[in-house]
């Protein structure tokens, strides 16, 4: 038994070699491992910092609008208030000015109203229901996207609205 | 009657033509960004030069490590070389990226933040349960860091500590600057505090899905990225950066001669503990050689050695293989070991099977940062400026 313990343990420590000689090139010359399992995982950025996944895309002919769900992510169930994230994407360039009403619940009415000043990245809004609390700020994001196994750089003006949840 | 030296029997030195065979292995590891420079295509001498010398630097140290049967010295320079030149080696990289090292809330949202090891205990859970990244860095960077701590973690266990952290280096060069402790005695329930603080930041940063311990706790933002200290959240937070880092890693390790910020507050560390609970390698006290002398307790950095420890013969979870009990017994009774094999015999080749996997994590991790440092420092010294 002791034999087979010594054995073991001398194999195990012989095997640490090869297992950190995988790691470092994964870490050095592989990052397409790092890719693949990013993309068969499903990992993604909390939307506190990407914003959630767009729900819907408003083609305005030189830009795009993108409004992303409502976040109200916790771990266990959902928080009582949260944000959500309207993004507009140069097709061609981006108007000097933006008006734009907002279904942020996606019910089939405007829920506030953005005005964008986008050459000085300053914002005005107009709330329409009460649980929408506030403009939390204006942002130039220069965003790098990994679509399947290739990369994007997505350059947006975004802004972020306060919300109550509405369901509780 | 004096103590056997640890040279005679249970040796550790080795003949040079043992130790220039053992040594030729990692080699290529040593010269991997030498490799990298001269296949790049834009190889030129300011880029060769520190690569080279990083490279001879790397070897030679190995093979001074297997000649000389002492761990601990030479470790430790290099470790200590890696943590000075890690902040010239990162810092020039956000200036000549964005300008300015100063996070903004747009760079945030850009995911523009560098992914590091520490952040490992703060992004498992909600990765594991939810499936997301809880860091506003590249999540691909990210994965790659998950799989060089995992695999280092396997293979050295809390070695990372001392083999890996790029942060480490900066406490443990102030620990041995003092030649004798100002504070001879430091409470030992404090070595719960890292695992205290590992459960908080664990639950808090998957209740809130921020980085609560990079956001708040971590000391080594001085030395790399923080937010731009522009609302009254991140002013708060730089100040707490800047107290942790002059306490932990500046004044308490040259008072008390112990690596207090590794010991006594990280919480990435008190995580790597639980790696060695697994890890095939460990630390072990011959309890036929050792007199009882506690040298090894009043030696070792990070308070992995105490008198239960010496009855065991066993190092605490906490253990990060420097080698400086090792090296420090004068009975030769404490050797780097392998689990399941008999103490005290061949404790060289255990003490290799270490290097191994411990040398290469320094030498492609550290060799990485002193190298591009270097580089940073020439490139200021021939052109002004280090972008």
């Amino acid at each position: 038994m002791a034999k087979l313990k010594s054995v073991l343990g001398y194999s195990v420590a012989v095997l640490s070699i090869p297992i950190m000689i995988a790691a470092v090139l994964i870490w050095t010359v592989l990052p397409q491992v790092g890719i693949q399992f990013v993309s068969a995982t499903g990992l993604k950025h909390s939307a506190n910092w990407s914003g959630g996944e767009v729900v819907r895309t408003i083609n305005h002919g030189t830009y795009e609008t993108r409004v992303h769900r409502m976040v109200f992510d916790a771990l266990i169930g959902e928080r009582s208030e949260g944000f959500v994230q309207v993004a507009w994407s140069p097709l061609d360039a981006l108007p000097a000015r933006i008006d734009e009403e907002i279904d942020a619940d996606g019910d089939g009415q405007a829920d506030f109203r953005v005005e964008v000043d986008t050459a000085n990245k300053a914002s005005m809004l107009t709330p329409y229901t009460p649980w929408v609390l506030g403009l939390e700020g204006t942002y130039r994001l220069e965003v790098v996207v990994l679509e399947g196994t290739t990369y994007r750089l997505d350059d947006t003006l975004a802004v972020r609205v306060r919300l109550k949840n509405p369901s509780r | 009657m004096t103590a056997p030296a640890r040279t005679q029997e249970g040796s550790s030195r080795m003949p040079i033509w043992k130790a220039v065979l053992l040594t030729l292995p990692v080699v290529p590891f040593a010269s991997s960004h030498l490799m990298d420079e001269l296949t790049s295509g834009e190889a030129q001498l300011i880029t060769i030069i520190p690569t080279l010398l990083v490279w001879i630097l790397l070897t030679v140290f190995f093979f001074l490590m297997l000649v000389t049967g002492k761990t601990y010295r030479y470790r430790s320079a290099l470790f200590i070389l890696v943590a000075f030149a890690l902040p010239v080696y990162l810092i020039p990289q956000f200036f000549e990226a964005f300008g300015t090292n100063m996070l903004t809330e747009e760079m945030t949202l850009s995911a523009r933040a560098k992914f590091c090891p520490l952040t490992m205990p703060t992004v498992l859970l909600p990765a594991i349960l939810k499936r997301v990244v809880v860091f506003p860095g590249f999540v691909v960077e990210g994965a790659l860091w998950f799989f060089l701590w995992l695999g280092a973690s396997l293979a050295v266990g809390r070695g990372w500590c001392s083999w890996g952290c790029f942060y480490g280096g900066g406490d443990e060069f102030f620990s041995r600057l003092r030649k004798k402790p100002v504070i001879k005695h430091v409470d030992r329930k404090w070595r719960f505090l890292p695992f205290a603080i590992l459960l908080a930041i664990v639950l808090l940063s998957a209740v809130t899905f921020h980085p609560i311990y990079c956001e708040w706790l971590c000391p080594f933002k001085v030395v790399s990225e923080f937010e731009a200290p522009t609302i009254l959240r991140t002013q708060v937070s730089l100040g707490i950066f800047v107290s942790l880092f002059i306490g932990l890693v500046i004044t308490l390790p040259l008072l008390t001669k112990k690596r207090i910020q590794c010991a006594l507050f990280c919480p990435f560390g008190a995580m790597q503990s639980f790696f060695n609970k697994i890890n095939i390698f460990e630390v072990r006290i011959d309890p036929a050689k050792c007199t009882q002398c506690k040298r090894c307790i009043r030696e070792c950095p990070t308070f992995s050695l105490d008198e239960g420890s010496l009855e065991s013969g066993k190092a605490l979870m906490s253990c990060t293989k420097c080698g400086q009990c090792v090296d420090a017994c004068p009975q030769g009774a404490i050797s780097y070991h392998i689990k399941g094999t008999p103490i005290g015999i061949s404790p060289n080749v255990a003490r290799v099977l270490f290097l191994y996997p411990a040398y290469i994590l320094l030498s492609v991790l550290g060799g990485h940062i002193v190298a591009y440092g270097l580089w940073r420092v020439l490139k200021l010294i021939t052109t002004g400026s280090m972008i």
